[in-house]
């Protein structure tokens, strides 16, 4: 185990496993206080209680969704991340031979900075792109060039159900960028399945991307080509895993790592963050819009979507991009937004896999009114990943908590005794 | 009037208990909503999202996905990698994926006897 900006990592970089079969978050007992917070903020009752002293533990792999929202709002650090690639990133570095690419989310430039003592949230992309270069990566491709192509394909997807809706592709259409939202849609609501955009998310088109698009604007085999995708989230490692994640001809992503991740390898490489200069991503795989940044909140996708829905729809240019109307602080947002030549588009947005649950029951029991849902799992979306920095209150807050718990399991014990 | 004095500073200071009493009621919801308030204002997730908001719309050039060159670049129907479009032949190669039933595993669980929220 190693401490990694105050979550515990096993440092397995699992290779041929199944990833259905990884606990890629775990409970370690001997620090569970039995306070029972990690089950308040599971979606599916995946993390429950395994003895009478009320020691947590993720049940089975298969209930889990990864999403990680147990672990950053556990207070004791007792809940700890079970696969990291960072040892393995580093020696591939240092190799020659390999040419290494980096795959930043958008979430992950409003989390990083936290690491090195910035304000919450703050913005710091352009040090992240230095640093990714200092770190020794020999390309930037941005994955928020993805996630305006996952706009493109997803965007255009929406219209073309909207158009002719069908059984194999019907409305309301449901997004897919969130791991954890489509493992949970696979394992609780596989009938839903046909309502999911086919479309792969940003970093899972990324992948295939940079080994046949990238490997060609380059000049460089893909072969030799090793991807890293850096995320704000857990689920993402899984995703990456996926054995049908190959359709370049190799594993499409090698490797992924969280924002917590990226912060430690930064300051392992003894980099100061702070002193660095703001550097654009390689463009070609690189540039990127505002509609892509959005990606990180919950109600972003579904606005830079209909960035893209109102123009194709209507014939006519957006004038204002801001369609505040579906940005969602939290839980279940609703809205209709008028597109002239077209009528009313019906939208949803959901953050949390409990508030996924009611929109899918709506949609199973044919009641949706909605063409289109975003699904995020982690509450407010990927900014609030279970991949980032900690909120430092979680863990504070937690000394009189932390001495309550205490005397409660004691008090059990004797009871159990 | 000697009666009337006396129930008059008995309710003097019942009056006074009262009042007090409510002031520091009073002051305790102020507080509370105080409290609130400053809570909402360093909502952590909220920060972090106005951040991604005020990135939107002052860091980026462009603001929407089809605006961006490099994405004209890519869909370009003479030169472009995915020359057939979005949810052309190529796209659906490379960025489409299809869905797996994974209801098998938590039905094993549930047979087993454990309880998950759905």
């Amino acid at each position: 185990m190693r401490k990694i900006e105050n979550v515990m990592y096993q440092m397995n970089a699992s290779r041929g496993v199944d990833p259905d079969n990884i606990y890629f978050v775990q409970v370690d007992p001997t620090k569970c206080e039995a306070c029972g917070e990690c089950e308040k903020h599971c979606g599916t009752g995946a993390i429950q209680a395994i003895n009478e002293e009320g020691i947590r533990q993720v049940v089975n792999p298969a209930a889990c969704m990864n999403c990680g929202q147990c672990l950053i709002n556990c207070p004791y650090d007792a809940i700890y991340e079970g696969v990291s690639f960072v040892d393995e990133i580093f020696e591939k570095l240092k190799n020659p031979d390999t040419v290494v690419v980096s795959m930043p989310a958008p979430a992950v430039r409003y989390g990083l900075g936290e690491c090195f003592g910035y304000p919450t949230g703050a913005y710091v992309g352009g040090k992240m792109h230095a640093a990714l270069r200092k770190l020794g990566f020999d390309f930037i491709w941005d994955n928020e060039w993805t996630a305006d192509v996952t706009i493109m394909e997803e965007g255009t997807e929406l219209i073309q159900r909207v158009k002719k809706p069908s059984k194999d592709k019907p409305l309301p259409q449901f997004t897919s960028c969130c791991p954890a939202w489509i493992k949970f849609a696979e394992t609780f609501y596989p009938d839903l399945l046909p309502h999911i955009s086919t479309c792969k998310s940003p970093i899972a088109m990324l992948g295939p991307l940079s080994k046949t698009y990238g490997a060609h604007e380059t000049n460089i085999p893909a072969q030799k080509i090793y991807t890293v995708s850096i995320m704000p989230c857990i689920a993402k490692k899984y995703e990456g895993m996926r054995p049908e994640m190959a359709d370049s001809g190799f594993q499409d992503i090698d490797a992924t790592i969280t924002t917590r991740e990226l912060g430690y390898m930064i300051k392992e490489a003894g980099i100061n963050f702070k002193s660095l200069p703001d550097q654009e991503p390689d463009p070609a795989l690189g540039m990127s819009t505002g509609a892509a940044t959005i990606f990180s909140n919950s109600g972003g996708v579904m606005e830079a979507a209909l960035r893209l829905a109102y123009e194709v729809l209507s014939g006519k240019k957006l004038e204002n991009p801001d369609i505040k109307v579906v940005r969602t602080h939290e839980g279940i947002g609703t809205a209709g937004i008028k597109v002239p030549n077209f009528g009313t588009v019906k939208v949803a947005v959901a953050s949390g896999l409990s508030n996924a649950a009611k929109l899918c029951d709506e949609v199973r029991a044919g009641k949706s009114p909605h063409h289109f849902i975003e699904i995020m799992a982690c509450r407010g979306g990927c900014v609030n990943g279970g991949g980032q920095p900690l909120d430092p209150d979680v863990r504070t807050a937690s000394l009189f908590r932390s001495i309550v718990a205490r005397v409660n399991r004691k008090y059990r014990m004797r009871k159990v005794a | 009037m000697k009666d009337k004095m006396k129930m008059t500073r008995r309710v003097f200071i019942k009056a006074a208990g009262i009042t007090a009493g409510y002031a520091v009621l009073s002051f305790n919801i102020g507080f509370n909503m105080t409290r609130q308030a400053w809570a909402a204002a360093k909502d952590f997730l909220g920060v972090r999202q106005k951040s991604v908001y005020d990135a939107d719309a002052k860091v980026y050039k462009y603001r929407k996905s089809q605006d961006n060159p490099m994405i004209t670049k890519l869909y370009d129907k003479k030169h472009g990698f995915l020359h057939g479009g979005p949810c052309g032949h190529m796209s659906h190669r490379l960025l489409h994926t299809h869905y797996y039933d994974r209801s098998a595993g938590v039905k094993a669980l549930k047979a087993k006897g454990f309880k998950l929220a759905i």
